[in-house]
């Protein structure tokens, strides 16, 4: 469409078509937090309130958009093949499990600001203030990485 | 598509003018919320320039202009950093667009720490470093919320990125309305979300924002055609021509439109009527015989289709353009029932490959990925698992060395095909989600994702197949009978099940 970036045949036509949105969400935690993988059960036992602290003894405090966004019903699928309804069921058997923010911008605020804080954002809204946990041995971009949809 | 390549690549405006009455202050702007991004050269003329370059390219749709404007701000100024990034980023030349990146980070030494953050930023994502890029790009909308030049670069990249919703959110956010090309920019970000009502309303706004240019009703018929709003399409390309009778993409549109109504001799019509009045570039006039040649593949006559793709292809052997000769047969291999045939042209593919002639290496190795991938599918589709893991293991090898998307996507696509033929629908998700721009790979991602139990993602992704309105060889293949298939619970397929809006 109106890339024209590359000067082949294939890519112009490429260019040329509607193409779709892939979305990734990226696992954030503040610079001070050491983890820099977690395997997708970690995060399961994090997400369902059973982590409650981690290695070095800090509490973990979970920070979210709305449970019912499309981008989070995904993560509650994918890490605890939980639906919508079951999501909200475990939030009310659990309230204060997690914190719910408007916006990425506001998760990342909170995660950079707090010690111990988790938290997940579109990858596109990533600033330098947190670090990028990895799922699985795998980052964003990587083949099989866990939290990719379209 | 005349009409994107300058319109949607295009958008600063209003900011930009106020930036060219700040030419004397070309030292680093404080980095608050209102202030202007900086733009630092020891040149006033270089900066005048460059100012005009943003106004020609952003507010008057005027690409060729602006890049003219943007090559004398670096005559005037070599050491001017941005407009070399710039340059980088408008140029219609790959050559120029990757020298120019060189020099904007050769020549970040000159420029202020923002600008040579953003400057980073292109060079991350040039070299696939994707998180230091998007760190970088937050790092700079953060600082420049509202710098007109910021949301463009910003948005554009997030779109070149297929990251709609952010772009999307980067424009919101910039409190900016008054800008021509970040309203069309938003515009075809909305139609690539598929809310298309959004679309078409930023659409009728940059129309009227320029009247009396071809350019926005051609955009706004694009949108329209994406939308399915066939007849009204039509009706804003013939405006456009009413405008400009020379406006030839239109007359194309006009084709291409007619062509996804299923009204394929009134598209052959409007192609010749094309061909016969406008002189076109050599990709043009391919892109479009291909086209005309794809209306018989919609009609299911092979053997029209045949006669015409041949056609198209001994004329690119007698131009010695390899890529396009090897790209017809390859095109013709896929819509081949015979599998024997679509081998021996595949073969040929390759031969015209071989032959190397007016291709860059990378229009060479891109083709060869695609033709690896289809002979992945073929031979899925035989059942020979050895020819199939043969060239699975060459497209493979390519991709991970070539740090080329579209080469990614064939290796994807084809290591999706052999996963899903073997039933193992979580290792094929994995991989068509990567080629998710291919209709044969989202119509097994339909699939894929209804037997592993996700149904939500096959009802939303065959919604988006269902909606695709793209004048492709592949669309032709797979859209009209998959929009057939899942209305008509009795069709043959594994999609059948797939509950889908009527």
């Amino acid at each position: 469409m109106t890339k024209v970036r590359i000067i082949s045949l294939l890519a112009w036509i490429a260019l040329f078509s509607c193409l779709a949105q892939a979305k990734q969400l990226a696992i954030v935690a503040d610079k001070e937090n050491s983890t820099g993988n977690v395997k997708t059960a970690d995060l399961a036992n994090i997400l369902s309130g059973k982590t409650k602290s981690w290695a070095d003894g800090k509490p973990v405090k979970v920070i979210l958009r709305d449970p019912s966004s499309r981008d989070m019903e995904m993560v509650f699928r994918r890490v605890l093949n939980m639906t919508p309804e079951q999501v909200r069921a475990l939030m009310q058997a659990h309230p204060g499990l997690i914190v719910i923010a408007d916006t990425d911008d506001a998760v990342l605020r909170f995660v950079s600001a707090t010690r111990g804080a988790i938290g997940i954002v579109d990858l596109y809204s990533l600033t330098k203030d947190v670090n990028v946990v990895k799922i699985d041995g795998k980052l964003p971009f990587d083949v099989g990485y866990l939290l990719k949809g379209n | 598509m005349i009409t994107k390549t300058s319109s949607v690549k295009t958008a600063v405006g209003s900011t930009l003018i106020a930036l060219g009455l700040l030419t004397s202050t070309l030292a680093a702007a404080p980095a608050t919320k209102t202030a202007a991004f900086p733009l630092t050269t020891k040149s006033p003329e270089a900066r005048r320039l460059l100012d005009e370059a943003l106004v020609q390219y952003i507010d008057h749709v005027a690409q060729p202009e602006a890049i003219a404007s943007l090559r004398k701000a670096i005559a005037a100024d070599p050491h001017f950093a941005m407009a070399h990034e710039l340059l980088a980023q408008i140029s219609l030349d790959s050559a120029e667009q990757v020298a120019e990146q060189k020099k904007a980070f050769a020549t970040r030494h000159y420029a202020s720490p923002v600008e040579r953050t953003a400057i980073q930023w292109y060079q991350d994502a040039a070299e696939h470093k994707m998180i230091p890029a998007i760190t970088s790009m937050n790092d700079v909308v953060s600082r420049y919320p509202h710098d007109k030049l910021i949301v463009w670069m910003a948005s554009w990249w997030l779109m070149t990125q297929t990251q709609y919703e952010r772009a999307l959110a980067v424009y919101e956010q910039s409190g900016i309305t008054d800008s021509p090309g970040l309203i069309n920019n938003m515009a075809y970000n909305y139609a690539d979300l598929r809310q298309y009502d959004k679309a078409i309303a930023f659409m009728a706004k940059y129309a009227a924002s320029l009247p009396g240019d071809p350019n926005p009703e051609d955009s706004y018929a694009e949108i329209l055609r994406l939308a399915g709003r066939f007849d009204e399409s039509i009706q804003h390309y013939r405006a456009a021509l009413a405008i400009d009778p020379k406006f030839y993409s239109s007359q194309f549109g006009i084709a291409d439109t007619y062509s996804l109504m299923g009204k394929q001799a009134q598209a052959r019509k409007e192609y010749k009527t094309g061909f016969k009045k406008f002189p076109l570039e050599e990709m043009q006039q391919v892109m479009w015989q291909t086209r005309e040649a794809t209306t018989y593949v919609r009609e299911g006559d092979v053997k029209a289709a045949d006669r015409e793709f041949q056609a198209l292809a001994e004329t690119a052997h007698t131009r010695h353009i390899s890529q396009v000769e090897a790209d017809t047969y390859r095109q013709m291999a896929i819509y081949q029932s015979d599998a024997k045939r679509a081998l021996q042209l595949l073969d040929r593919a390759d031969a015209a490959l071989r032959e190397h002639n007016n291709a860059t290496n990378t229009a060479i190795e891109q083709e060869s990925a695609q033709i690896l991938r289809a002979r992945v599918e073929l031979a899925v589709r035989t059942g020979d698992k050895k020819a199939a893991a043969s060239s699975l293991e060459l497209v493979d090898q390519m991709a991970q060395t070539a740090n080329d998307r579209l080469i990614e996507s064939a290796y994807h696509g084809a290591a999706a095909a052999i996963f899903y033929s073997e039933g193992n629908y979580d290792r094929a998700i994995e991989h068509l989600e990567e080629d998710a721009d291919n209709p044969l790979s989202v119509e097994l991602l339909v699939d894929a994702y209804e037997k592993s139990g996700d149904t939500e993602s096959a009802r939303r992704t065959a919604t988006s197949l269902a909606d695709r309105n793209d004048p492709t060889v592949e669309q032709a293949l797979v859209v009209p009978s998959f929009r057939k298939c899942y209305r008509d619970p009795s069709c043959n397929s594994g999609l059948k099940n797939v509950s889908l809006p009527q």
